[in-house]
């Protein structure tokens, strides 16, 4: 009986011993199996077995996963909610042309190769965060201030991502970047009131031109109609002038074919009846002769049959 | 039966303690220097089952790995007078575990070591250049130089440089403050020139088309007093041709036509005109 509970505690050991070399590797995990401290084989996902301690021992590394480092920025998650936080410490770089301005940037990698990853370098975390920051502010003090904020930046991402990734590569690190996104890239806070100022002033630019279209459209057809205005009333006089000649010369021609028949007669008819016509309403004529004496000229004299 | 049973038990503990104490592991991370009473008598840089005797060597881990070292930002002033702080962080890891028990001991130690050197390069490579050449795609050359300066320099300690970078390299702010101000009077000074250019367009384009206008007018003008014109000479020669096909009875004629107007009101006065013949004859 003794002996039996020996034994069983002997077997429950061990079970115990053997059991530490069972490990789990989970879907986006592998594991590195080091076999007195060297690394022997890699294991992807599942349950797996290698010799107890002090035999084999394993490292797991995630593979899969994408990695983020935030560089000016952090995100801050309360109750589910996602909010950014600005750094402005590590916001705040150098352009070429002796300019501050704000960049935020996320760097995206995992690791490439696993077994580089867990025993070539200590902090991969720390080196993928360093190395970024250091190249995204080169990228960023080769350029212009102007050229940062718009067409850039794609380039600038681009080219952190490229160069990043030559640093690490060579320092064996088995890291790989997917991307750098370019989050807010902006003016300082306390200049951005002047880089609005100028946005202003672009559209107060436009402004400026499309009232003065707006007063050319309005000035031109009215000219244009004043000055069909002013054709048309000079047509309307020449054709008038016409039309006068026309009907006076009408009338005197008229007229004149009548005289022929008897001039003298309807000389001193036409005379007649004009002084007739003239002198009716008025009471008194002056006329001044050669002598210069005024005579004053008795119209009933004249026409005879006045009344005084 | 039992009392040899335990004996062989004794034995193989021993054994097994004995050999736990001759053996040592070196994991894939680490190497390792054996020393016997303090002197150095092997260096393991290949992970796995090592010997050593028991009791008598010893055995100091190192890290295998690249470290990093994160070097305290520090003010560098460059070749045209202008200050600059500069973040530094240093790539390093131990090439030499012999060289490195024999100068460093602790990782603490180099790591203060690194520091002094690495940032007395910086500052001579940096104070040789100017605060552009800093700010420009030249740094990755002048980095370049301090690692290679920074790993001569640290080669007999047993610690290889991997790399020299700069975080940051940021204006003190005192001259933050200066080249916000700058930047301001910049913007505003190109707001200014931006509307400005913008009035003379919006005046260009009034004067253009009061121009247009005045010019619509004039040729109006124009046109309408030649058409005028035209219908004058026209009535004239109409009239012309009429009147001189009797000029003696037009003259009658036209001065009948005139008294109306000339005895419009009740008195007249008449001076020695051409029509009184009409009134003497």
């Amino acid at each position: 009986m003794r002996k039996f509970i020996v034994l069983i505690v002997i077997a429950i050991i061990v079970v115990i011993f053997l059991s530490t070399g069972v490990y789990q590797v989970g879907p986006s995990e592998v594991a590195l199996i080091k076999t007195f401290g060297k690394y022997s084989y890699t294991t992807g996902p599942g349950i797996h077995f290698h010799l107890p301690y002090p035999i084999q021992s394993r490292v797991i590394v995630d593979i899969q996963s994408v990695r983020k480092e935030e560089i000016g920025f952090r995100t801050v998650t309360t109750y589910g909610k996602v909010t950014y936080r600005s750094v402005p410490s590590e916001a705040l770089m150098l352009t070429g042309d002796g300019n501050i301005i704000s960049v935020e940037a996320a760097v995206q990698y995992k690791v490439k190769d696993p077994v580089k990853f867990a025993f070539n370098i200590i902090s991969g975390k720390d080196i993928v965060r360093f190395t970024a920051e250091s190249v995204l502010r080169e990228r960023v003090a080769v350029r212009k201030i102007d050229d940062v904020l718009t067409i850039e930046r794609d380039k600038i991402a681009q080219e952190t991502a490229q160069v990043l990734q030559e640093i690490l590569d060579s320092y064996d690190a088995g890291i790989s970047i997917t991307n750098v996104y370019l989050q807010e890239v902006a003016p300082p806070d306390d200049v951005v009131a002047a880089f609005d100022d100028v946005n202003n002033a672009k559209q107060d630019k436009e402004r400026f031109v499309n009232e003065a279209l707006k007063y050319a459209n309005d000035i031109v057809p009215k000219a244009e109609g004043q000055a069909e205005q002013i054709l048309r009333e000079a047509e309307a006089y020449a054709k008038q002038k016409v039309l006068e000649a026309e009907g006076e010369t009408r009338r005197f021609l008229s007229v004149l074919k009548e005289y022929r028949l008897a001039p003298e007669i309807t000389k001193t008819r036409l005379k007649i009846e004009k002084i007739q016509e003239v002198l009716s309403d008025i009471k008194k004529v002056f006329i001044l002769d050669k002598s210069g004496t005024l005579k004053l000229i008795d119209l009933n004299q004249f026409i005879g049959g006045g009344s005084q | 039966m039992s009392g040899k049973l335990i004996t062989t038990i004794v034995i193989i503990v021993i054994a097994l303690i004995i050999l736990s104490l001759s053996i040592f592991i070196i994991d894939q991370t680490e190497q390792a220097v054996v020393l016997r009473f303090g002197e150095i008598i092997n260096t393991y840089s290949e992970a796995g089952i090592h010997f050593k005797t028991p009791f008598i060597d010893n055995v100091k881990k190192f890290e295998k790995r690249i470290l990093l070292y994160d070097i305290e930002p520090e003010k560098i002033i460059t070749e045209d007078k202008k200050t600059l702080i500069i973040d530094t962080y240093a790539l390093w890891k131990i090439a030499n575990p012999q060289k490195f028990i024999e100068t460093m001991r602790t990782k603490a130690l180099a790591e203060s070591r690194i520091d002094d050197i690495v940032y007395s390069h910086i500052r001579n490579v940096f104070a040789k250049h100017t605060f552009d050449e800093i700010i420009s795609d030249r740094r990755e050359e002048f980095l370049r130089e301090v690692t290679k300066l920074s790993r001569e320099d640290l080669k007999d300690f047993g610690i290889e440089v991997v790399d020299v970078r700069v975080k940051h390299a940021d204006l003190p702010n005192e001259n933050i403050r200066a080249v916000y101000e700058r930047m301001k009077a910049e913007r505003y000074s190109i707001a200014a020139q931006i509307r400005a250019e913008g009035q003379k367009e919006a005046q260009k384009i009034r004067a253009e088309a009061d121009k247009k206008a005045t010019v619509i007018l004039a040729e109006a003008q124009s046109k309408a007093e030649q058409l005028k014109g035209i219908g004058e000479a026209s009535s004239t020669r109409i009239y012309a041709e009429a009147y001189q096909q009797d000029p003696e009875f037009f003259e009658f004629w036209r001065s009948l036509s005139s008294y109306n107007d000339i005895f419009k009101n009740g008195t007249v006065i008449l001076g020695d005109m051409e029509i009184l013949k009409y009134f003497s004859k």
